[in-house]
């Protein structure tokens, strides 16, 4: 049960042990020092990211393989649909960034789906929010660098607000730019995947407790091998689930860095 | 021990730990910014410049293959109108011989139509010349004839004598003897 649910404990007496909290899902053990299997997952992400990318583009092919096709589908789609669908012709400059968020996000996600894995790096608040704070450092340098000192008076005070709303909206504006933007980027993907985790957590393991439990007798034979196996049916259909929830907070994270450093370049609305 | 107690007992103290998993723990957030390094760099530095490479190479092979195709295309096209070229010129050639073999014929046709018609015109000329000489040959022996027949009968007459009798007798003989001739 270590495979699915990624926490162990005596496997000769139990096949799974309860968590007396709900962090234990998300402490991974350590390994050595304060080296834990969370900080392997991360640089293995990193490596795989590295990995794919380097065998799609190892070199310059007319036709692409069909592993190529794949990666270089989904480098085009960042580049095109993302990068220069959002910022316009000037997002080529943000391509390399937007794709290694893309990348790294996806393939830390679906880590959550690996077998022998099973565990979404983005579920640890140091992942999205360290990525989303380099988004929020990205797009205030970039505010300030395009527009000088006015990208604060744009981004405060948007064109056409009354002289006496403007205190209130630029209140307004400053707590939802510069406060909950990088706060609700970084808590959308870590919130996403730390319920994703919990509930095929929780789905897989009542079917394993229940099964287990009448097997030793403990429950009747009809919880156990009824109720058992359809908390794991279930758990499955969240499996099905979770796939397109991890791609689309892949997605939804790049699109919306995108959309904030468009924001930052184009003040006009 | 009841499954659903300890449920709940995991969630009641995971809610009252959940602060910490907002946190970023130290060791994993320096493991992502060295992670996350490595991934943009790798991308900024090595696929985002062999991404052009392999769009120009593709570029390229597809420009070459549309020139290529173009080229094939000229070709083909010039082939065509050669091939149309040569196919009018046979049928004008096979025309041209066609009527000159017509011509031929007629013109063979007329020349042995005239031929003949100048061989019996001949013929023909001929055949008149020679009966013309026939009838002037026969006339000049009847010429000569009758002149010797009227110097006979000039002397017979001369030589008897002249009695009316004797006249008609001599007449008689001498239609009598142009009847003979």
């Amino acid at each position: 049960m270590d495979v699915i649910l990624a926490f162990s404990c005596n496997p000769q007496e139990q096949p799974l042990c309860i968590p007396d909290s709900i962090l234990e899902l998300f402490e991974l053990p350590v390994l050595f020092g304060s080296v834990n299997r969370t900080m392997v997952y991360i640089i293995l992400a990193a490596l795989v990211v590295v990995a794919a990318l380097y065998f799609a583009y190892r070199k310059p092919r007319v036709v692409p393989t069909k592993f190529g096709l794949a990666v270089e589908s989904m480098v085009d789609f960042v580049r095109n649909d993302i990068a220069l669908g959002v910022i316009g012709p000037g997002g080529e400059k943000y391509g390399p960034y937007l794709l290694s968020l893309f990348m790294f996000i996806l393939v830390g996600n679906f880590f959550g789906l690996t077998p022998f894995i099973n565990f979404p790096i983005g579920s640890r608040m140091a992942i999205p929010g360290f990525l989303a704070l380099v988004t929020y450092v990205i797009f205030v340098f970039v505010g300030f660098k395009k527009q000088g000192l006015a990208y604060l008076g744009e981004t405060l005070w948007p064109p056409g607000v009354p002289v006496a709303l403007r205190p209130l909206i630029g209140v307004i504006e400053l707590v939802s730019i510069f406060i909950v933007r990088p706060f609700s980027l970084a808590v959308r993907l870590f919130a996403n995947l730390v319920a994703g985790h919990t509930m095929l957590a929780l789905l897989l393991g009542s079917g394993v407790y229940f099964v287990w439990t009448a097997a030793n007798g403990d429950i009747s034979f009809l919880k156990g091998f009824v109720v058992g196996p359809l908390w794991f049916v279930f758990g499955m259909a969240i499996f099905l689930l979770e796939i397109l929830v991890l791609t689309l907070q892949a997605y939804i994270f790049t699109l919306l860095s995108a959309v904030y450093i468009e924001s930052s370049l184009n003040p006009a609305h | 021990m009841d499954y659903s107690s300890l449920l709940i007992l995991a969630v009641e103290e995971g809610e009252a730990s959940s602060a910490e998993l907002l946190l970023p723990a130290w060791p994993e957030l320096v493991a992502g910014i060295i992670a996350f390094a490595i991934v943009y760099f790798f991308v900024w530095r090595w696929v985002w410049p062999n991404m052009s490479k392999t769009m120009e190479a593709r570029q390229a092979a597809i420009a070459g293959e549309v020139t290529a195709a173009e080229k094939a295309k000229e070709e083909a096209e010039s082939l065509v109108s050669d091939y149309k070229a040569r196919l009018a010129d046979a049928k004008t050639e096979g025309n041209s011989i066609v009527e000159e073999a017509r011509q031929t014929a007629e013109q063979m046709r007329t020349d042995i139509i005239a031929k003949a018609e100048a061989d019996a015109e001949q013929i023909r000329a001929k055949a008149r010349e020679d009966a013309a000489g026939e009838k002037a040959r026969a006339l000049a022996d009847a010429k000569s004839q009758v002149g010797s027949i009227s110097v006979d009968l000039a002397e017979k007459i001369v030589g008897e004598s002249l009695d009316a009798q004797a006249h008609q007798d001599l007449i008689n003989r001498y239609l009598s003897d142009l009847e003979k001739l």
